[in-house]
């Protein structure tokens, strides 16, 4: 309580509050804003009728943002152009990207506290195995990590010829294969979750080998507490606070991360439905970005939009991250 | 000697961490189907077309089905041996298609790393002694700004503006007039650097065009880092100079100048380049997605080639673990340099008292 008063009283904090605040109203309010057609079922992207054009569409009284053009192949190889209406995407599109940077950053940050804390609790050989694990996990540059799941996932379902009869065989998915379809996980999101806990795991090691030297570890031991009481009940409380700053960045840093993937090709195909609908609008818009004569504004709501909506959540998320800081960790912020 | 001992451990600390990665990879990989990973083993000639008698008598011949260690230890020998598999969507060999593309991969690097880490420690400095000075709300406006435009916006809008707008920066590596040079029998391709063959063939032309080449690359990717190294400097330099015996130095009468330059810097700098050692995988992956951006024909072409060969019908499975392996070769020998740095700058570091 005392804390909240103290975040409120200072204006610096209100800008980073309100941009969060504002996604996360836009993602509850997303019926209202932007009202599906079906409001039993809602979909994330709404394709809209009447513009065979495969130029994407500009703003009109239909489309709020205008359009862009998707040239969908048909299963009887018939073509069609499908038009995404970029306001629905870019409403609808907020709860997916805060699910997707919250499980992300929240993911991560489970896994690296668990590291960090167990290794710096136990000490000795383990803290040392397990700190050169996380150092050999710091050599390894997420952007593999992406392609290696989504490589993996591609397997999911592949077929063979067989040529004694002329057909095809599926090979069976793996356990694995099966949980992630099962539970529509983006390849992304478990590449970046798996190869981005190292800096919680450094800080929490840190923190804990300091903290449990303290006097009231001791007494909390002499009064019979169990290892696993003191590290989440003594130890973890007191280390967390630079893990929630970092975990505040994370949520920004994470989506913008991913966006980078989409938009370079390595998170999958368009069709994919566990890409984020703002990834899926960078992804059908970059071809559209520099236009005739290298004009960039002649086709701007095809990105622009969704780009400033990109970098406001960035930086909201970060300038969070950097407020949290001052008011958690008083003692280490040089003004 | 006890430098000669940190590096020795520095290198064996490397070698654990391939061992252990490409342990890693493999158990990945083993989360696949075993039909898929046949294509770890698959001829030259056949590309694409996995045919169910093929994947089988593979599988068979090269015992797929055997425990994890086994097959690891396996492939890890083929690896040493140079055979890092046939990539289907290629159709190439995976290790000489990733050799083939190195120097311009480690130019883009090579260039920002000396770009930026000297800028960004210099101004962090500098910031951090100008505290709440013009120069220090400059640097953190300045600063803010280039964290807060993700790279790959950031080097789209400077492609439209220099590139196709202004014709001052091309994009690819160099324009077609001096790439026929480059490729000509009389050109001697020496470290495949070309703005370093390019003097080292008296060929100054070819350097410039290289260097013109690399401009809007270089400056997109330095930019976040030269920030983000650059605000972990001026924090570490705001800390010292706080520190007691900076005002004891200047109560001995020393300059402020001499104090700044002789205690506060070097203890300053180093949270910065440990912190930019961290970062250089990061680092490394922010060069993936500038080449593709930029349209380098570096080692992202492993993948933007087998993103544009969706249809085919086999994953490439090599191709991703030569291309997870070969970015690990990339970001340790970065990591080394930068750590061998701070050992330089750090006695405890070098005598073996700090981990």
């Amino acid at each position: 309580m005392k804390g909240l008063v103290r975040f409120a009283v200072n204006w610096r904090n209100w800008p980073p509050f309100l941009l969060v605040s504002l996604f996360v109203f836009v993602a509850l309010a997303a019926p209202l804003l932007a009202p599906p057609e079906d409001p039993n079922h809602p979909s994330d992207a709404r394709i809209v009728e009447g513009y065979t054009d495969p130029a994407p569409a500009p703003p009109d009284e239909n489309v709020v943002l205008g359009t862009v053009a998707y040239y969908s192949l048909g299963a009887l190889g018939d073509a069609n152009m499908l038009h995404f209406d970029v306001f629905y995407s870019l409403v609808w599109g907020t709860r997916s990207i805060l699910r997707f940077g919250l499980i992300t950053a929240f993911g991560a940050a489970t896994i690296g506290v668990l590291m960090g804390a167990v290794s710096s609790y136990v000490g000795g050989a383990l803290d040392a195995l397990l700190m050169r694990v996380t150092d050999a996990f710091l050599a390894f540059p997420v952007i593999a990590g992406v392609w290696l799941f989504q490589t993996l996932m591609q397997t999911a379902g592949m077929r063979l010829t067989d040529y004694t009869n002329f057909s095809w065989v599926t090979v069976p998915e793996t356990w694995f294969q099966r949980w992630v379809s099962a539970w529509d996980i983006d390849p992304v999101m478990l590449a970046l979750i798996a190869f981005s806990w190292m800096a919680y795991a450094r800080i929490i090691n840190v923190n804990i080998s300091v903290l449990k030297q303290t006097e009231y570890v001791a007494a909390a031991r002499s009064l019979g507490a169990g290892n696993l009481r003191i590290i989440f009940r003594h130890l973890v409380p007191n280390a967390i606070a630079p893990i929630i700053v970092l975990l505040a960045r994370d949520v920004g840093g994470m989506v913008v991360q991913q966006a980078a993937f989409a938009f370079i090709g390595v998170s999958g195909t368009v069709n994919s439905t566990a890409i984020p609908e703002w990834s899926r609008l960078l992804m059908l818009g970059r071809n559209w970005v520099i236009g005739q004569w290298g004009n960039p504004f002649v086709h701007w709501w095809v990105y622009i939009p969704v780009t400033l909506a990109l970098i406001l959540f960035g930086v909201g998320w970060n300038m969070l991250g950097d407020r949290l800081n001052v008011l958690l960790n008083p003692r280490e912020v040089v003004k | 000697m006890k430098f000669i001992r940190f590096l020795l451990r520095r290198l064996l600390f490397m070698l654990v961490t391939l061992v252990f990665i490409t342990a890693m990879l493999y158990g990945i990989m083993m989360l696949a189907p075993v039909e898929a990973r046949a294509i770890l083993y698959m001829p030259r000639s056949d590309y694409g077309q996995g045919s169910q008698q093929l994947i089988q008598e593979i599988i068979e011949e090269k015992g797929l089905d055997d425990p994890y260690p086994v097959q690891y230890v396996r492939w890890a020998v083929n690896l040493l041996r140079g055979d890092w598999g046939w990539s289907p969507s290629m159709r190439d060999d995976v290790l000489p298609a990733l050799i083939r593309r190195t120097p311009v991969t480690a130019e883009l690097t090579l260039y920002s790393v000396l770009l930026y880490i000297p800028l960004g420690l210099a101004s962090g400095v500098w910031a951090g002694w100008k505290r709440r000075r013009f120069a220090d709300y400059g640097f953190r406006l300045v600063a803010f700004i280039a964290t807060s435009i993700p790279p790959f916006i950031l080097g789209l809008v400077l492609l439209a503006i220099f590139y196709v707008g202004l014709h001052w920066f091309p994009i690819g590596r160099l324009a077609m007039s001096n790439k026929m040079i480059v490729d000509s029998p009389e050109f001697r391709t020496i470290t495949g650097l070309l703005t370093v063959d390019g003097l080292l063939n008296s060929r100054l032309d070819i350097t410039l065009d290289a260097l013109r080449h690399l401009v809007l690359p270089v400056f997109t990717l330095s930019l976040t880092h030269w920030a983000t190294l650059g605000r972990v400097t001026r924090a570490s330099m705001i800390e010292e100079l706080d520190k007691e015996y900076v005002t004891a130095a200047r109560g001995r009468g020393l300059s402020v100048q001499w104090t700044v330059w002789r205690h506060a810097l070097s203890n300053a700098l180093l949270p910065a380049l440990n912190s930019s050692a961290l970062s250089a995988a990061s680092l490394i992956t922010g060069v993936f997605v500038i080449e593709v951006i930029f349209a380098l024909p570096g080692i992202s072409e492993l993948f933007s080639i087998s993103a544009v060969d969706a249809f085919s019908l086999v994953p490439d499975i090599s191709a991703t673990m030569g291309f997870a392996l070969y970015g690990v070769l990339f970001v340790l020998p970065l990591m080394f340099v930068l750590d061998v740095i701070q050992a330089i700058v750090d006695p405890r570091i070098r005598e073996g008292g700090l981990k």
